[in-house]
C-alpha cells in the first residue's frame, strides 16, 4: 500500500511537470504570443520593451525562466500575471475554487440521484418504451451542448420570460458566496447546476444501465435469484453496487476534471468567476503566468482523483482487494 | 485609445442643459440651510445627485496605473478620476475635442516657435488623500512615465529635453533641461527639442496626469493611486471589479476640465459575458455596459430598447495592411487593385449595418483635421481625380492592375481575428482576392494574438485585417503611427506600422506637419501627407464605424464625448 502511494505521488510529480513543460513551450514556441509587446503597451518604444523584456527576464535562456516561473509558483507563490501585473496568480486561483466548487459539486448531486435513477428504473423495465424513452433522454441530453444550453437557459430566464412569475425570481448572473447569502447562492447556482448536469445525467444514466444489463448475467446474481430475494433486491443490493464500479471511475475523473476548471463553459456563460473562467480569460489573453497556475491547479486535482477512485474500487468491489 | 476598441456615447444637450441649471439653482437655494459637502461643484443639491452607477464589463482592464494602462476601458474611468495639467474639455459630442486647463491655471501659448511651454499650477487643490498638489509632483510625474515605462514615453513626450536619456537610463531619470519647476510661482515650464504643434494634446492625454511625487516609481499593479477628479477608489479587484467612491478633498476648480459627478458611488463589476452584459442591461441590473455589443442582439436593440441605445460617431477605422516589402504587395500596382476591389459597402453590412459603419476612402476618419473628402478607389476614379465619395468596387480595373503588376497567380494569406466580424471581413477578402487573380487563403488567429503576429515581420504577414483608434483628433494618430518610418520596428512584435512603409517624402510632410502650430496648415499638410499614402496604398482603408451604446432605462442626461465616449460623472441615476 505503501509503495503504492510513494508511485502514485512519483507520477503525480511526472505528469505536473510533463504538463508545466508542455504549456511553457507552447507558449514561447507560438508566434505572436510573446508578452513583452502586450506588456509594454501599443507603439511602446525601443527601449521601453527592452526594458521590460529584462525586467520580466523575457532575455534569460527558456530553461532559465521556466526554472524562475516554477520557483514563483510553488516556492515562493508570488507569481504575479501578465495582464494584470500586482495580480499574484496563485491567490487568484484559490480565491476562484470556492465558486467551481459550489458549482461542480451541485450539479454532481442533481446528476448522481438522476442518472442512477434513470438508469436503474430503464435497466428494471429494459425493452420497454420507459427504457426507450429514458436512454434516448439521456442521448438527446449528450448531444446538447452545454455552452448553447446555457445560452438558451439564460435566454429564456433573464431575458424573454424574465419579467413572468415563472423566472421572476432569477437573480442577474454571477455568483453569491454561501456565507454571504445561503439563498442567494442557491438561487444563483441552480439554473448552472441543472444545465452543467443535463451531459452527465445523460452519460451516467446510459453507462449505469448497460453495467446493470450486463450484471444479469454474472453468476452471483443468478445466485441471489436462486435464493428467492426479490427481483427490487437483487437489482439493488447485488447488481446496483458492482455496476456502480464503471460509475465511480467516471465519476472521480469527471468531478475532479471539473472541478480543476473543466466547467468553463458553463462559468463562462454565467458569469461564475470560477477557476474556468479564469482559465478562459488566462488563454483569451494569453497570460503566462495564470494559465500556468490554472492547469496545475487542474491537473493535481485530476490526478489526486485517480488515486480517490482506486481506493473506493476497494470498497465497491471485494475482487479488486485481492491484487493488493 | 490607439488599438483597443473604444466605446461611446451621447448626450442630452438641452435635457443635461436643463438639469444642470435646475441643479445650480436648487444648490443657491440650498446653500443658505445646508453646509457644502464633498463636490461643492454643480451637483449640488441638484434633484439627480446620489445614487450608485453600475457598470459591466466582461473583464478587468488590467493594470490601474493611468501613467501606464493604455485601454479605452481606463481610460473612460481614469477621465473621472485623474488629471494633468491640462485636458480634453468634458462637453458632449466634438466639442470634448478641445484642449483646456486642468490643473493648470491656462493653456499656454507656445514660445520659442513651439519649444517652450509655460504653465502656472493652480493653487490650493488637494489629492484624494489630502495632500497639497504641488509642482513637484507634476516633475515628479513626468519623471515617472519614463521611470515606469509609459507605453507614450518615447512617443509623445521623448521630446522634452533629456527624455531620450529618460528612455535610455530610467531609473536615473531627470529631465534635466527640458522640465523646470519653481515652487515659488507655481511654474512648470517644458523645453523641446524640437517644435511639437500637438504637445498640449499629449499632456491632455491621461497618461500625462499628474500623481503624488513619492508614488512607486513601477507599475502600481492593483493599488490606486490617490486621484485629483470627483471620485477615488475605495476598491479594486481585477477578477470582481472597482467600487469608486466620492474623493472628499475634491472641488470643482473648471467644470470644463473635471465637473462634479451626479452618483455617489460607482461600482464597475467583470465577469458576464457580452451577451449576458446586454441582457442585464435591458433588465436593469446593470446601467452600462463596456464591450462591443453582440452582432446577433443588434436587432433586438434596435427593435425594443431605441430608448436605451445611443450611436455616435468614434474616431475608429478598419483597414487591411498589406506588406509593402514581399510579394505581391511589395508591388504598388498590386496594393492598389486590392483597394479598387474592396467593396467597403459589403464590409459595412459584415460590422452591422449602415446605422453603425460606413465606407471609409482615407485612413484619416471623417472629422478629424486632414482627413481626405473624397475617394480615389472607387468606380470611376483614380488618385489622380478623386470620386465625391465612395460608389462602388471597380473590379475589372482591380483585374487589369493585377495583371499589369504581373503578380497574378501568386499566393496571398489573409490573416484575421477569429473574432465574428474580423473573420467574415477575412473571408470576404480572400474571396476577392480571388477573384482578381491571386490564389487566397485565410488564416483566423485569436484575438489575443493576432495583432502581435500581423505586426513582425518575421511571420510574413502580406495582408490583414485591423482595426485602429485615435488617442486624440489628430490626423497624426493615424497616418504617423500607422506608416511612420520611426513605427517600423523589423523583427518585432510591437511594429505598428504593420505595412513596414517608410517613405522620405510622406515623413518629411508628416514632420512639417507635427511641427506646425497652425491649424489650417497643419491640417492642408495631413491632407498632402494621407494623399501621398492614399497613392502608394499601404493598406486599403476600409469603414469607419461608429460606437453603439447601451444604457439601463435609470440612466439620465446621457453625455458623450467623442474621444473618451460615456462620461460617468456627467450622468445621473433614478
Amino acid at each position: 500500500m505503501a509503495m503504492a502511494i510513494v508511485r502514485r505521488l512519483g507520477q503525480t510529480l511526472f505528469v505536473l511537470f510533463g504538463i508545466s513543460v508542455l504549456i511553457f513551450l507552447v507558449f514561447f514556441a507560438t508566434p505572436g504570443s510573446d508578452p513583452t509587446a502586450r506588456i509594454a503597451g501599443r507603439n511602446a518604444s525601443p527601449e521601453t520593451m527592452a526594458r521590460v523584456r529584462v525586467e520580466y527576464g523575457f532575455d534569460r535562456p527558456l530553461p532559465v525562466q521556466y526554472w524562475r516561473m516554477m520557483e514563483k509558483l510553488f516556492v515562493t507563490r508570488d507569481l504575479t500575471s501578465y495582464v494584470n501585473r500586482g495580480e499574484k496568480v496563485v491567490p487568484e486561483v484559490l480565491q476562484a475554487a470556492p465558486v467551481t466548487l459550489s458549482l461542480v459539486s451541485g450539479a454532481a448531486v442533481i446528476w448522481v440521484a438522476a442518472s442512477v435513477a434513470m438508469g436503474t428504473l430503464a435497466a428494471a423495465l429494459r425493452g420497454g418504451w420507459v427504457d426507450r424513452g429514458l436512454m434516448m433522454l439521456g442521448l438527446v441530453g449528450i448531444s446538447i451542448p452545454v455552452f448553447w444550453l446555457g445560452q438558451v437557459v439564460n435566454l429564456v430566464t433573464q431575458s424573454r420570460y424574465h419579467e413572468t412569475w415563472l423566472f421572476s425570481w432569477v437573480p442577474g448572473l454571477g455568483y453569491v458566496p454561501f456565507s454571504q447569502d445561503p439563498l442567494g447562492w442557491f438561487r444563483a447556482l441552480v439554473l448552472p447546476w441543472i444545465t452543467l448536469a443535463v451531459l452527465f445525467v445523460g452519460l451516467y444514466s446510459r453507462v449505469l444501465r448497460a453495467d446493470l444489463v450486463a450484471t444479469q448475467a454474472e453468476d452471483f446474481m443468478r445466485t441471489a435469484r436462486a435464493k428467492g430475494l426479490s427481483p427490487a433486491r437483487v437489482l439493488l443490493a447485488h447488481g446496483l453496487r458492482t455496476s456502480m464500479i464503471s460509475f465511480v471511475s467516471l465519476f472521480g475523473l469527471d468531478f475532479a476534471q471539473l472541478v480543476g476548471g473543466g466547467a468553463l463553459l458553463t462559468e463562462v456563460v454565467f458569469g461564475l468567476q470560477g477557476v474556468g473562467r479564469l482559465t478562459y480569460q488566462a488563454l483569451a489573453n494569453l497570460d503566462l503566468p495564470l494559465i500556468m497556475a490554472t492547469v496545475m491547479y487542474s491537473a493535481v486535482f485530476v490526478v489526486i482523483a485517480n488515486a480517490v477512485v482506486d481506493l473506493l474500487y476497494l470498497l465497491l468491489d471485494p475482487r479488486v482487494r485481492d491484487g493488493y | 485609445m490607439a488599438g483597443a476598441r473604444a466605446r461611446c456615447l451621447a448626450a442630452a444637450g438641452a435635457l443635461l442643459v436643463g438639469a444642470l441649471l435646475a441643479g445650480a439653482a436648487c444648490g443657491a437655494a440650498r446653500a443658505q440651510t445646508a453646509p457644502p459637502t464633498v463636490g461643492d461643484g454643480i451637483t449640488l443639491g441638484s434633484p439627480h445627485r446620489g445614487g450608485t452607477l453600475r457598470l459591466t464589463a466582461s473583464s478587468s482592464g488590467g493594470t490601474v496605473d493611468p501613467q501606464i494602462n493604455y485601454t479605452s476601458q481606463y481610460a473612460q474611468l481614469f477621465y473621472v478620476l485623474y488629471d494633468g495639467l491640462l485636458t480634453f474639455r468634458k462637453a458632449d459630442g466634438e466639442a470634448g475635442n478641445t484642449v483646456v486647463a486642468d490643473l493648470a491655471e491656462r493653456v499656454p501659448a507656445p514660445e520659442d516657435g513651439g519649444r517652450t511651454w509655460r504653465f502656472t499650477l493652480r493653487a490650493g487643490l488637494h489629492f484624494s488623500d489630502g495632500q497639497p498638489i504641488t509642482v513637484a509632483d507634476v516633475a515628479a510625474s513626468f519623471r515617472r512615465l519614463f521611470r515606469v515605462g509609459s507605453p507614450t514615453a518615447g512617443a509623445f513626450y521623448g521630446a522634452i529635453i533629456g527624455g531620450d536619456q529618460c528612455l535610455r537610463d530610467p531609473a536615473h531619470c531627470t529631465l534635466q533641461g527640458g522640465l523646470e519647476t519653481d515652487d515659488a510661482t507655481r511654474s512648470v515650464v517644458f523645453h523641446l527639442r524640437q517644435p511639437d504643434a500637438e504637445f498640449l494634446q499629449k499632456l491632455a492625454f491621461p497618461h500625462a496626469v499628474i500623481l503624488p511625487a513619492a508614488t512607486p516609481g513601477h507599475d502600481l499593479g492593483n493599488v490606486p493611486a490617490p486621484t485629483t477628479g470627483p471620485y477615488m477608489f475605495a476598491s479594486y479587484d481585477p477578477d470582481r471589479g472597482a467600487v469608486l467612491v466620492r474623493n472628499p478633498h475634491f472641488r470643482v476648480w473648471s467644470a470644463d476640465a473635471q465637473p462634479d459627478g451626479f452618483a455617489d458611488r460607482i461600482q464597475y463589476d467583470f465577469g458576464l459575458p457580452d451577451e449576458a452584459e446586454v441582457t442585464a442591461v435591458e433588465n436593469g441590473q446593470y446601467d452600462w455596459m463596456f464591450d462591443m455589443k453582440p452582432l446577433d442582439r443588434l436587432g433586438e436593440l434596435g427593435a425594443r430598447h431605441t430608448a436605451q441605445v445611443h450611436i455616435r460617431p468614434l474616431y475608429g477605422i478598419y483597414y487591411a495592411p498589406m506588406n509593402v516589402n514581399i510579394p505581391p504587395f511589395d508591388n504598388p500596382l498590386a496594393r492598389q487593385a486590392v483597394s479598387y476591389a474592396l467593396d467597403r459597402r459589403a464590409m459595412t453590412i459584415l460590422y452591422g449595418g449602415a446605422a453603425v459603419a460606413g465606407p471609409l476612402c482615407g485612413m484619416v476618419p471623417p472629422g478629424i483635421p486632414g482627413a481626405l473628402s473624397d475617394c480615389a478607389y472607387t468606380a470611376g476614379a483614380d488618385p489622380d481625380d478623386p470620386a465625391p465619395s465612395w460608389r462602388g468596387p471597380d473590379l475589372a480595373r482591380a483585374r487589369a492592375l493585377v495583371a499589369q503588376s504581373g503578380t497574378a497567380g501568386q499566393a496571398v494569406t489573409v490573416v484575421a481575428e477569429n473574432t465574428a466580424i474580423d473573420m467574415s471581413m477575412g473571408v470576404w477578402l480572400r474571396n476577392m482576392l480571388q477573384s482578381i487573380g491571386y490564389r487566397a487563403s485565410v488564416k483566423t488567429l485569436a484575438h489575443g494574438m493576432q495583432f502581435s503576429y500581423i505586426q513582425n515581420t518575421a511571420n510574413h504577414v502580406q495582408i490583414s485585417i485591423s482595426d485602429w483608434f485615435a488617442d486624440y483628433p489628430s490626423a497624426s494618430n493615424f497616418l504617423d503611427d500607422l506608416f511612420g518610418c520611426e513605427n517600423f520596428h523589423p523583427g518585432s512584435d510591437n511594429s505598428i506600422n504593420i505595412a513596414g512603409y517608410c517613405n522620405a517624402r510622406v515623413q518629411a510632410v508628416m514632420d512639417r506637419a507635427k511641427q506646425t502650430s497652425d491649424p489650417a496648415e497643419a491640417a492642408a499638410l495631413w491632407t498632402q501627407a494621407g494623399r501621398l499614402v492614399d497613392r502608394d496604398a499601404p493598406a486599403a482603408p476600409i469603414i469607419r464605424i461608429n460606437y453603439i451604446d447601451l444604457v439601463s432605462k435609470r440612466v439620465g442626461g446621457y453625455f458623450y464625448t467623442t474621444l473618451y465616449h460615456l462620461l460617468f460623472s456627467r450622468v445621473w441615476v433614478r
